[in-house]
Order: C-alpha cells, then sequence, then structure tokens
C-alpha cells in the first residue's frame, strides 16, 4: 500500500535537497535511528529501533539512496534486520518543486513486511507506514527550517 | 520468550519507581496483549511490573453522575457489573463483546485503553461517553487521551488508576467483528450525553475519531434517518485483509446507524 504526503518548507530547492542527502540529518530524522553511518557515497547502515504498540525491535538496516536527479528528486530506501521479529523493507519516492520561494516536498512511500511481524501485524501495516512516512518527514521539515530569530532552537535544545 | 526481571509491587508509588528504575520497563495489567508479544519474541523488555498486586486499581463504582472503573477491572467484570447495566447499559455490552472468554476474563480496561490498538473497543467507550482518565499524575480529557496508532497522551512511566465514565442519557454501541478476532473492523459509540451528542468510531483509522457531522445530524433529530446521508471520507482509513478504507468507511455508516436505532429504540 502507498502512503503520500506533501510538506512546504521555506528553504530554495538546492538546500532541501542537500538536506536529504545529509546523513546528519537523515539520522536524526529516521524514527527510531540511534545510529547512522556513512558506508559508501550512496550507502548508510544504522541501528534502528521500531517501536509500534506492544512491538519494539531493534533492526540492523541499510539505507540506501537512488534514482539521484538533482535537485528535482531521489528514492530513499531501507532494508532491515530485526533478528527474531523478521526483517522490512520501504522506500520513498521524493520529489521537490519550486513554489514561489519555498520548495513543495512530496513522497509516496510503501513498507513491506517479512517473517514474523508480517505474520502478526498484516493488519497494523498501513496505519504504521503512514505513521513512520509522517515521522520522517514531519521531523526533516523541523530540522531543516530555519529557526526565526527569536527563537532559541538549536541542536542544544534538541529533545534526542 | 526472552528473560525479564518481574516486580510484584503491593503500592502504586513502588510500581512507579520499579519503572522508573528500569531500563527498559513495561507495565503489565492483564497480560492480554504483553504476554502473547513476549513469546513471540516481538519485544524483550528488561522488567515487567505487574499491577495484580497493587491496592487501589480495582472496584466498579457508582460517583454522582458518573461509573467510575478501576483501570485493573477486568472486561467480565464491567460486562457483569449490576451499577454499569443499570446505569450505562452500552458500556456493559461493549465489555462483553471484547475478544473471547478469555481475554474477558483477563484483560483489563486499563490494559486496553494504555494498549490503544487502533481496534480495540474501549477506546470508543472513552470517547464515545466523554470520559476522563485519572492516572498517578493527573486526569486526562477522554477527547485527549488518544493521540494516533497505539499511542496515549501518558508520558513516560506514567499509570491509570480509574476510568469515569458519565452515565448519559442513552447510548450503544455496535460493531462488526472481525470473526476470529472480534476486533473491531468498525465499531461505533453513539451517546446523547449532558455535553452533546457524541459519535466515536474504532476500528477504522489510526486511533479513534468523532464523526462531527453525525453529531450534528443527531442533536436536531436523534434517528437513523438523519445520519443516513452522512458520508465518511475513507482518507486516512485503515486497509487490510479483512477490509477496504472503502469498506470501513461504508460500515461506519452502517455501524452508526445501528447504533443510534438500539439507543433510541
Amino acid at each position: 500500500m502507498d502512503i503520500t504526503g506533501e510538506y512546504r518548507i521555506p528553504l530554495p530547492r538546492e538546500a532541501v535537497f542537500a538536506a536529504l542527502n545529509d546523513p546528519d540529518v537523515l539520522g536524526r530524522c529516521i524514527p527510531g535511528c540511534e545510529a547512522l553511518e556513512q558506508v559508501d557515497e550512496d550507502e548508510y547502515s544504522a541501528d534502528v529501533v521500531a517501536k509500534i504498540g506492544p512491538v519494539k525491535a531493534r533492526f540492523q538496516a541499510t539505507i540506501t539512496v537512488s534514482n539521484l536527479n538533482p535537485p528535482e528528486s531521489y528514492t530513499l530506501s531501507g532494508e532491515g534486520r530485526g533478528g527474531a521479529a523478521g526483517f522490512a523493507s520501504g522506500s520513498a519516492d521524493v520529489s521537490l518543486e519550486t513554489v514561489d520561494e519555498d520548495t513543495v516536498l512530496r513522497y509516496t512511500a510503501s513498507i513491506r513486511p517479512g517473517g514474523k511481524i508480517a505474520q502478526v501485524g498484516s493488519r497494523l501495516m498501513g496505519g504504521t507506514a503512514r505513521k513512520l512516512g509522517a515521522e520522517f518527514f514531519s521531523r526533516f521539515v523541523e530540522v531543516v527550517t530555519p529557526a526565526p530569530l527569536s527563537d532559541e532552537r538549536g541542536p542544544a535544545g534538541q529533545e534526542e | 520468550m526472552y528473560a525479564f526481571n518481574y516486580h510484584r509491587p503491593d503500592t502504586l508509588e513502588a510500581a512507579a519507581a520499579a519503572l522508573a528504575a528500569a531500563e527498559d520497563g513495561r507495565v503489565m495489567a492483564g497480560g492480554q496483549t504483553l504476554i502473547p508479544t513476549l513469546k513471540q519474541r516481538l519485544a524483550s523488555p528488561s522488567d515487567v511490573v505487574d499491577l495484580a498486586t497493587v491496592p487501589g486499581l480495582g472496584g466498579v463504582r457508582r460517583e454522582g453522575d458518573a461509573i467510575v472503573v478501576g483501570a485493573m477491572v477486568r472486561h467480565a467484570e464491567v460486562a457483569a457489573s449490576a451499577e454499569v447495566r443499570a446505569a450505562i447499559p452500552a458500556l456493559a455490552s461493549l465489555a462483553d463483546g471484547i475478544g473471547d472468554p478469555q481475554v474477558r476474563n483477563c484483560g483489563t480496561i486499563g490494559g486496553s485503553i494504555v494498549n490503544a490498538d487502533p481496534a480495540a473497543d474501549y477506546p470508543a467507550a472513552v470517547v464515545g461517553l466523554g470520559a476522563t482518565v485519572r492516572t498517578d499524575r493527573r486526569t486526562i480529557v477522554g477527547d485527549d487521551f488518544f493521540t494516533g496508532l497505539f499511542e496515549t497522551a501518558l508520558d513516560e512511566g506514567e499509570i491509570v488508576v480509574s476510568v469515569s465514565f458519565p452515565v448519559p442519557r442513552r447510548a450503544a454501541y455496535v460493531k462488526f467483528p472481525n470473526p476470529a478476532s472480534r476486533y473491531a473492523v468498525v465499531g461505533v459509540m453513539v451517546a446523547d450525553t449532558a455535553s452533546g451528542i457524541r459519535v466515536a468510531v474504532t476500528g477504522a483509522g489510526d486511533s479513534v475519531f468523532r464523526v462531527g457531522a453525525m453529531e450534528t445530524a443527531l442533536a436536531g433529530n436523534f434517528s437513523a434517518d438523519a445520519i443516513r446521508n452522512v458520508a465518511v471520507s475513507q482518507d486516512a482509513l485503515n486497509e487490510d485483509i479483512h477490509a477496504s478504507a472503502e469498506y470501513r468507511a461504508h460500515l461506519v455508516g452502517v455501524m452508526a446507524r445501528r447504533a443510534v436505532a438500539a439507543a433510541a429504540g
């Protein structure tokens, strides 16, 4: 099942695209990401703790960026193994459009679980995909949006 | 199941302390979701804090214009309670339709609402009857309690103590159950309360939600006909092997009309 979303960010497209490829930004936006390391130009390895209701599983994930078409679009994919919990993969096609001075970010994402989580959680996958997608992109918008001058938000004020 | 430290505190304070001290602690109420999850190794908390022996979390009692249900009260107790059946029969029948006999005799109202499963029945009662949730720290208005898929307004380590349901003038809960699990594919609580008409839907979305258009229509005319033409959008509704989003949207209308007819009857 595909889920979609749209956000408007008060930054030029180039800046948004650069942020989408910044490991530090990705690490802060991926829900449950505890560590993210660049292993190749387009590939990262990540420790992700997925917590959905009663389920809490640690995934060793590989994050890949592909279909790079700067500064217009790219695909962000992830694939992880969660031990006894099973495995999951997901991807998001992201496109950026300049509207006035801002950038409109649109995404289409899907999630494909396997193993035990797919067995017991099939009824929850749509909601889970919606939730993870919204969490990632709303956090992304928060991280990249320049803070108003009066706002003291910075790395130190960022909650974990 | 992986090994964990098991705590059986005998006060609410000790339960909160055990949770706070744990590296990754979980509260256990009736264990009807937690234990199967642990058995499947889909979670491995360091500590499980069992509330079974904590006093003050049981009992169903009438307090003024409300029925107060302790967090550790089993679904079967609510279903059989003379107080509940007399004051809010819709709540008794909702509890009587949850899961199977094992779930009803072990599962608790506190455990159900804290877990906030999108297909659980109790969230429809908490929101639909305009209940208030009391915790070890504060009270939370029912409308604010459920915040998303498996998410609530509770803070880390906060423990639910009781749920207070104002007695409605009339109410009914009707669900379309999954035939195997009895989870609500769609469940609707309709209530005519002192604070107005409330229509709360569970099972259809990420979390329980109210249908304002139906509430407005029913305020003028409390009959199934009044909401016959109220369309429910299928956007963001759940879709799985049991029902498509379109079918769930349709079921919201059907269950709501049956609930109105039952409440008005």
